[in-house]
């Protein structure tokens, strides 16, 4: 068995210089797929007419469809959309000026938005129905309740759920790849093209992966510890 | 029938168990008393191998087993000759109450189903229990799933049923069920060990009682030489302690 | 310069792809199945602390999650062969298929044995010590009374990691496997209305995820038959529910 060890060493530094787009790829998501998250949890939770529907949809079917599905779906779809409004209005906004990293970015909150809603939804329904009662009690509107009582406790159920959606949207963002995006992967793909040395820098990309998904667990796990000193053991 | 001989255990530093000796003879009814810490649940799980005790030996009818040097087949047949109640009750959660019973009979005893379902509903009528027979633990009270417990002990005909506290994870108003059962078995002459809180029921029913302190036994003796007349000052501030409408008794 | 969009394709696209769905059905089923074996083996050294054996499990388990499944397939799909070399097996020619399979294997395998170990340590401790008292040996117990309470407990958790290893098999076609993904490139080639074709193919997708979920809904329903005694969260009971909680 013949693995250039040497060259595993050198192709990691080489292939960590993409480490920042897929920091991009995987944070960007998952900050924006919060704020879509939160939105579209309140409105099935409060079943605002007819849009709670196009919610429901919407995170029923990106949460029962691969990832890869959506990028290519964002990627081939919204151009077309684009440039047939373009077409309409006269723009002169082409579909192909856009930098393929927006789309990337924008199928990935999508995707992001689905799941947190998910978790934002039972975070919230976990929440005990006697504190917005106590709320009321006290005199606060239910808007009030919710900034100030519901939602904080809700989102203690995010968080030990934020290392799995980081640590999945870090090794989904290789999807991006596919689409011809210099991150982790695509650089290691690029070294391994002109070396021909596949193995050594898949393997190198592997540990790379594999050390920010174990850095991540243990920043989640002092965080949780953090946390814990005043939550004494959850939400309910 | 049953003797523990120097039982020594420790968890880490801290000895919990210092050299203690019992016997209990057939058809006894020993409860152990004493404050949280004193090591009589300890010593009362040493007797199955529920705990391992560092030192001393478990014999129960011809059966002797040394705790250093315990093999895994006598620790089985020991627990073969013993049958525990449990203070969390410890039904199998995902078996009816009667598959509870018969699981033991079945399984380690060999019996036939047949067999095993008749001993299992003649013991859970005796606990009064008859009409649960295909319910599941959760769907039961406290006190109806002790006396599960207490039955599925009963079924195995064991030479000696162990009880750990059986009564202090219920609610006061099924106390009065459980320890009636207990009773009435007691009437019939099983042996028994109990730890309990149950100081008015150790002095009703036990034929022995034993007072534990900081892992040794510092009195024991019949219920009446033990609440009533206490050697030792240790024995007097622990009984002190509980309400003693009982020490009014002439 | 693509030409211009046709929702009736759609619709022709979809028995297309269809033709392929045992390809993906094989993938799954294989993996799911070398994984269910192979996470019992991984777990079982964890749970008795085995030296050694215990430690490699734990680093294999950590390295299969800590990798993306695109990684995964390219370090099997070229290490593999490498691997096999000195022993002589030449796999040059191996339908990638295999490769697919072994990657999902391997991978599902590190869910697994979190899993199982998950939920053999949630059963209380106190049923194992019923049992012995009852006259149970280590291995009567262990087999009558823990595991089909983990089992319980570990179900959610195994169809969800099924439904997660269908979504991955999606990638198969990075590395040369002709599944429904496949298919779809072939059609984007002859048809190059690329958008087309991925809308059929997640329909097909979200039509197969949501059958499994209500399957394996209805069948963990089953399950926890003895476990009846908890509140019924029915529809009824949940809006109830939510109005009180959302005021």
């Amino acid at each position: 068995m013949s693995i250039d060890f040497n060259f595993i060493y050198t192709s990691f530094f080489q292939i960590l210089k993409a480490l920042p787009l897929t920091l991009v790829i995987t944070i960007v998501p998952l900050i924006a797929g919060f704020g879509v998250g939160l939105v579209t949890a309140l409105i099935r939770i409060y079943k605002v007419p007819w849009v709670y529907r196009i919610a429901d949809f919407y995170v029923s079917f990106f949460r029962g469809t691969p990832m890869l599905m959506h990028l290519f779906l964002i990627y081939y779809g919204i151009p077309l959309i684009i440039d047939k409004l373009a077409a309409r209005y006269g723009w002169t906004f082409q579909s192909s000026s856009i930098p393929i990293l927006v789309f990337v970015l924008f199928a990935f909150s999508l995707t992001a938005g689905a799941y947190m809603s998910e978790i934002i939804r039972s975070g919230i329904l976990a929440v005990d129905t006697g504190q917005m009662e106590a709320a009321h009690a006290v005199g606060m509107s239910t808007s009030q309740a919710l900034r100030r009582i519901i939602l904080p406790q809700a989102i203690g159920a995010v968080l030990p759920n934020l290392c799995s959606m980081f640590v999945g949207f870090l090794h989904g963002s290789t999807l991006a790849f596919t689409v011809s995006q210099m991150d982790i992967l695509g650089k290691a793909d690029v070294v391994a093209s002109v070396s021909l040395k596949f193995l050594e820098a898949f393997i190198a990309a592997a540990l790379i992966y594999w050390g920010l998904t174990v850095i991540a667990e243990r920043i989640t796990a002092l965080l949780e510890r953090r946390v814990a000193v005043y939550s004494k053991g959850g939400v309910s | 029938m049953i003797s523990l001989t120097n039982i020594h255990k420790s968890f880490g530093q801290q000895e919990v168990l210092k050299g203690i000796d019992l016997t209990v003879e057939q058809g006894d009814v020993v409860a152990i008393l004493g404050p949280s810490g004193s090591g009589k649940t300890t010593l009362l799980r040493c007797v199955n191998f529920l705990e391992h005790a560092d030192e001393g030996k478990v014999q129960i009818s011809g059966l002797t087993v040394d705790c250093k040097h315990a093999r895994k087949h006598d620790i089985v047949q020991l627990r073969r000759k013993t049958a525990m109640v449990f203070q969390h009750y410890n039904l199998f959660k995902h078996k009816t109450v009667l598959d509870n019973v018969t699981e033991g009979l079945i399984i380690a005893q060999k019996m036939s189903k047949a067999d095993a379902r008749e001993r299992a509903l003649r013991v859970l009528e005796q606990v009064g229990l008859s009409a649960k027979i295909n319910e599941y633990p959760s769907m039961l009270s406290g006190g109806q799933q002790q006396r599960v417990g207490i039955a599925r002990a009963l079924a195995l005909n064991p030479e000696v049923i162990l009880f750990d506290e059986p009564t202090s994870a219920l609610d006061p108003e099924l106390v009065g069920e459980v320890l009636s059962v207990i009773r009435s078995i007691a009437q019939e002459g099983i042996t028994m060990i109990v730890v309990t809180h149950e100081m008015g029921f150790a002095r009703e029913v036990a034929n022995r009682v034993v007072f534990m302190d900081g892992g040794s036994v510092v009195e024991e003796g019949t219920p009446e030489e033990v609440f009533m007349r206490p050697k030792q000052e240790r024995t007097r501030q622990f009984l002190s302690r509980y309400s003693s409408d009982w020490s009014y008794v002439i | 310069m693509g030409k211009s969009f046709d929702l009736s394709l759609v619709l022709d696209f979809v028995p297309e792809l269809l033709r392929y769905l045992h390809i993906t059905l094989i993938v799954l089923g294989g993996s799911i199945v070398l994984g269910l074996v192979g996470g019992v083996l991984l777990a079982v050294p964890r749970l008795y602390r085995i030296p050694v054996l215990s430690q490699l499990a734990t680093l294999y388990v950590s390295f299969m999650r800590g990798t993306p499944i695109l990684i995964k397939l390219f370090l099997v799909y070229y290490g593999l062969p490498e691997l096999l070399k000195p022993i002589g097996v030449d796999l040059s020619r191996t339908d990638p298929l295999v490769f697919v399979i072994v990657t999902y294997a391997l991978s599902d395998a590190a869910s697994f044995a979190e899993i199982f170990r998950g939920a053999v340590r949630s059963v209380d401790k106190g049923q194992t010590e019923a049992a012995y008292a009852a006259g149970l040996t280590t291995f009567q117990s262990f087999r009558r009374i823990v595991v089909p309470q983990a089992l319980i407990v570990a179900f959610p958790n195994m169809a969800n990691t099924l439904i997660g290893s269908l979504k991955d098999t999606s990638l198969a076609f990075s590395i040369g496997v002709m599944d429904m993904v496949g298919r779809g490139q072939t059609l984007i080639s002859a048809t190059s209305h690329a958008l087309e074709v991925y809308i059929s193919l997640s329909i097909v997708y979200y039509v197969i995820v949501i059958v499994l979920e209500k399957g394996f809904a209805l069948a963990e329903r089953r399950l926890q038959r003895h476990e009846r005694k908890k509140e019924v969260r029915g529809p009824a009971v949940r809006a109830e529910r939510l109005k009180r909680i959302a005021g």
